[in-house]
């Protein structure tokens, strides 16, 4: 009797269900992880790619010509029904449309249809007309194209010398006249050349004929770029991939956070959490080998070093919190009454910054940098420091010639991943100084040139921001991609970096493990 | 000792002296440190203290308030958060916290119950069947799943998935139907493959030769939906949710919610789980399987009593994070303050309240105070389960030392 139970409970052969079940949680979780990451990457670089303009006529005779975004299958299985970028926001109000599939009669792609990326209104699509001058010369047909072209490098070039001149000569001359009441004799040349290139860039106009009849005339100073996609050789695609990649790191956002780059964000991040850094590590540091090295190590240095790793497990808007209540309200608001009393009641330091939201993250990280320097600290075996104590050195030598040099990689890698895990979070910054739109770059070259007190603008605000608060959802998706692709390669890259120096680290300490 | 300077009195003074400041220094520092961290707890405390115990004129804040029913609202919720009700109207604000409380344990619940069998079930198979190349990579690769940020994860579960799930309701629960025999039966072809195709797809890499076969199963849902619908449902999930079970339908729910933090949650669940596992002395996993178990009985009838402990600390450590992920239940889960059990319902988490609410708060009012006593519940809630998760791995960990004796 008890054989046969015993030989039930055995399959015949192989692992049973269980086996099969676990393989499948495996492999549910690494499928997930890959789709995430597909998504991010197909959908933020696509959007890169000139896609081609689609002209739709439909059965009602209505023309529109647009990007072919995506198809939706509708209610009650009546078909599908497809989404156009048709532009043109400032003729119908609208950006989209929703076509019923089948009342699609014919879908061609016709060379000439241009896309104009516009300063207002964003996107404009149809054919080029005609391109005029102030004079009243109109060039039509081919030479319109490439009349618009050079016309279009040539305000690049212009607006170029006017960022140039107007951050270098201007800039910094209105601010020593606002400090010294005095005017530099170039000011006024430096001004009279801006207003020329300013007159050199209006002018002109560009007429473009939609397809759904209608004329658009569309200043040339409006305009950003042009293109024909349909015409586009795909070498001229990975060009213009290539420069929309470039445009979308090195510009700044426009249209409410739906279009144009993500700069100010990137820099913001990247300086919060070099400031973070430079805060956390030496506390981080200390803290470490104060427990490790200088603490007499009983019950309440055990239960102190509990209660720093469970630290790292509470939630970050708790930290946040903390930072509103006694980094803002409370030290910033003290020092606001005594040092920025000329011009309350508006807060200088007692409202959310640059400052506030760097020491924020770094007590959130500190945990992280206490933990992982203090691992490696134990990891250094006795007979290190026993051995500089009995060659003589006091315990701040030894300390500072043997146990830290040691510790290095260790303190690198908590370095690493306290940094991974500040550029990540969002939460905490919300309540202490992250901006949706910061003009100024906190940076500058207004003394004191570092401007803590500023608001700053942060990558993973961006992506709540533009995808959340937008009016323009649809629009501002693609760049939501975009930037949610680039915050995570950011992370990816620190973290593969922490984990092959803990590889690193592991496999040359292997022999030294004091335990 | 063959040295050119022989050390004077004043030189060793002059060191000696240079490491007691250094040593006073970094023990300052140390202490200070560590103080600055602790001293959230207490912050928390000494402001939301005002809140029961006022020190002026204004009217104390009861705990029944807070958590006890008040009277029926206009549309019959006894538990209401509206904390800034009376600029509008001369209703008194509604400071219940029942509703966040259930919101974020709700929130919870369902991350847990996505992420514990998906990151058990991966701990059990990289512990007991993967072959340890795979295994090397793997768990570098959900380190990095971990280290995705919550904006991220949020983005796409608030503004991707919600919507697709919202169309394609049917497919996903066929999907979830068929998933436990697909895989069953994934095993039983291949037990039936002649023992040359067996080898091509080998029990270990059984996490990866899976994934295409997971897709499959995708597509046969996508196929099947429309007929169970058809069959089961009157032809329409939704329409048949929403009139015979009186389901309210969001597209940003408690399920998307879920979905969205049990992936975010499942690799640090994992990581410790596998870690506890994996701790279990060699010994006694070789002595089983010498008697003659399979590894899957090894599994529930040595390492699982074995490791017991360290599961369940993982298990708290992942609940500890779910409850306090503000980013992916703020973009996720529509926060509209609502307590029911329905899952394709709306909920809104105390951490997401804190995120939303706080920064318009004015400092020093009651609105402020009560956010921050949330945040304080919220401390006090991941501080405990950690400590209690941290004390149970600590022991645990003597015990595996008595258990491998010498090994």
């Amino acid at each position: 009797m008890r054989v046969a139970t015993t030989r039930r409970l055995r399959l015949p052969r192989g692992e049973g269900a269980g086996a099969w079940l676990s393989a499948g949680s495996v492999a549910l979780s690494l499928l997930a992880l890959l789709a995430l990451l597909g998504l991010l990457a197909m959908r933020g670089l696509g959007h890169f790619w000139p896609s081609p303009v689609a002209l739709v006529v439909l059965d009602d005779g209505r023309q529109l010509a647009g990007e072919r975004v995506r198809e939706v299958p509708l209610a009650h299985g009546e078909g599908l029904e497809r989404l156009y970028r048709t532009g043109n926001r400032d003729l119908d109000g609208a950006r989209w449309d929703w076509v019923r599939v089948s009342a699609i009669d014919a879908v061609s792609h016709p060379a000439e249809l241009v896309v104009l990326e516009r300063r207002r209104w964003g996107e404009a699509i149809g054919r080029l007309a005609a391109v005029e001058d102030d004079a009243g010369q109109r060039i039509e047909g081919e030479a319109a194209w490439a009349a618009l072209e050079a016309r279009l490098a040539e305000l690049t070039s212009l607006r170029r010398a006017r960022d140039t001149l107007r951050k270098e000569v201007i800039l910094p001359r209105v601010g020593v006249f606002e400090v010294e009441g005095r005017l530099d004799p170039d000011f006024a040349s430096a001004n009279a050349r801006l207003r020329e290139l300013q007159a050199a860039m209006e002018g002109g106009r560009l007429i473009l004929d939609t397809a759904e009849g209608e004329t658009l005339v569309v200043p040339l100073e409006q305009l950003l770029s042009a293109r024909r996609p349909n015409a586009m050789s795909p070498l001229d695609k990975l060009t213009a991939w290539g420069s929309g990649v470039w445009r979308f790191l090195s510009e700044g956002p426009r249209a409410a956070n739906t279009a144009g780059g993500v700069w100010p964000a990137i820099f913001g991040t990247v300086l919060m959490v070099m400031l973070m850094s430079i805060l956390v590590m030496p506390f981080g540091v200390l803290a470490a080998i104060y427990l490790n090295e200088v603490a007499h190590q009983g019950r309440m240095t055990r239960l102190v070093r509990i209660a720093v790793r469970n630290l790292a497990g509470v939630p970050s808007i708790v930290y946040g919190v903390f930072g509103l209540g006694v980094f803002v309200y409370g030290v910033g608001g003290r020092m606001d009454e005594w040092f920025f009393d000329e011009t309350l009641p508006s807060p200088t330091f007692g409202t959310g910054g640059l400052l506030w939201a760097s020491l924020t993250l770094a007590l959130l990280t500190l945990p992280v940098v206490i933990v992982a320097t203090e691992e490696g600290l134990a990891r250094i075996p006795d007979q290190q420091r026993e051995g500089a104590l009995a060659l003589g050195a006091t315990r701040l030598e030894m300390l500072s010639r043997v146990v830290l040099p040691m510790a290095a990689p260790a303190m690198l890698t908590g370095m690493i991943l306290a940094v991974a895990r500040a550029a990540g979070e969002v939460a905490p910054l919300m309540l202490v100084g992250v901006a949706k739109l910061a003009p100024q770059v906190p940076v500058d070259a207004d003394f004191p040139f570092l401007h803590l007190e500023r608001k700053f603008m942060h990558l993973g605000y961006h992506i709540f921001d533009a995808a959340f608060h937008g009016g323009d959802v649809q629009a501002a998706m693609p760049l939501v991609y975009a930037t949610a692709l680039l915050l995570v390669l950011v992370i990816l890259v620190l973290n593969l970096t922490a984990i092959f120096l803990r590889h690193h680290l592991s496999t040359r300490h292997g022999a030294l493990t004091r335990r | 000792m063959p040295d050119s300077s022989p050390p004077t009195a004043v030189r060793r003074r002059l060191r000696q002296g240079r490491d007691r400041l250094a040593t006073a220094l970094i023990t300052a520092g140390g202490i200070g440190v560590i103080a600055a961290l602790l001293a959230i707890g207490v912050f928390l405390v000494v402001e939301v203290l005002p809140l029961f115990w006022p020190a002026g004129s204004t009217q104390a804040v009861s705990p029944e308030a807070l958590w006890l029913p008040g009277e029926a609202a206009d549309d019959g919720t006894r538990y209401r958060w509206a904390p800034t009700a009376t600029l509008m109207s001369d209703e008194a604000p509604r400071i219940s916290l029942v509703p966040l409380a259930w919101g974020t344990l709700e929130a919870a619940a369902w991350a847990l119950l996505m992420a514990l069998p998906l990151a058990l079930g991966a701990a059990a198979h990289s512990s007991l069947f993967m072959s340890r190349p795979l295994r090397n990579r793997l768990k570098p690769t959900l380190e990095l799943m971990e280290a995705l940020p919550g904006v991220v994860v949020g983005f796409v579960a608030g503004l991707v998935l919600a919507p697709w799930v919202e169309r394609h309701l049917a497919e996903v629960f066929t999907f979830l139907v068929l998933l436990v025999p697909g895989l069953l039966l994934a095993g039983g072809i291949r037990s039936g493959l002649p023992p040359r195709w067996q080898q091509a797809v080998p029990l270990g890499w059984a996490g990866l030769w899976l994934m295409p076969w997971l897709v499959l199963l995708l597509v046969a849902a996508n196929w099947l939906a429309p007929w169970l619908e058809a069959v089961g449902f009157g032809g329409d999930l939704r329409r048949w949710l929403e009139l015979r079970l009186g389901l309210d339908i969001a597209v940003r729910n408690a399920m998307i919610v879920g979905m969205a933090m049990g992936f975010a949650v499942m690799p640090t669940v994992y990581a410790l789980a596998e870690d506890a596992l994996s701790g279990v002395p060699r010994s006694l996993v070789e002595g089983a399987q010498a008697l003659g178990a399979t590894r899957w009985q090894t599994l529930w009838r040595v390492l699982l009593p074995a490791a017991s402990p360290g599961i369940f600390s993982a298990v708290m450590i992942g609940a500890g994070r779910a409850v306090g992920e503000t980013m992916i239940v703020l973009m996720a889960s529509g926060n509209t303050a609502l307590m029911t059990l329905n899952p394709l319902d709306g909920l809104r988490s105390m951490a997401a309240t804190i995120a939303i609410e706080l920064p318009e708060a004015g400092p020093g009012s009651v609105h402020y105070q009560l956010l921050l006593l949330a945040a304080l519940l919220l401390f006090v809630f991941t501080f405990l389960v950690n400590t209690l998760a941290e004390l149970v791995r600590t022991r645990l960990r003597r015990r595996y030392q008595r258990l491998g004796g010498g090994s």
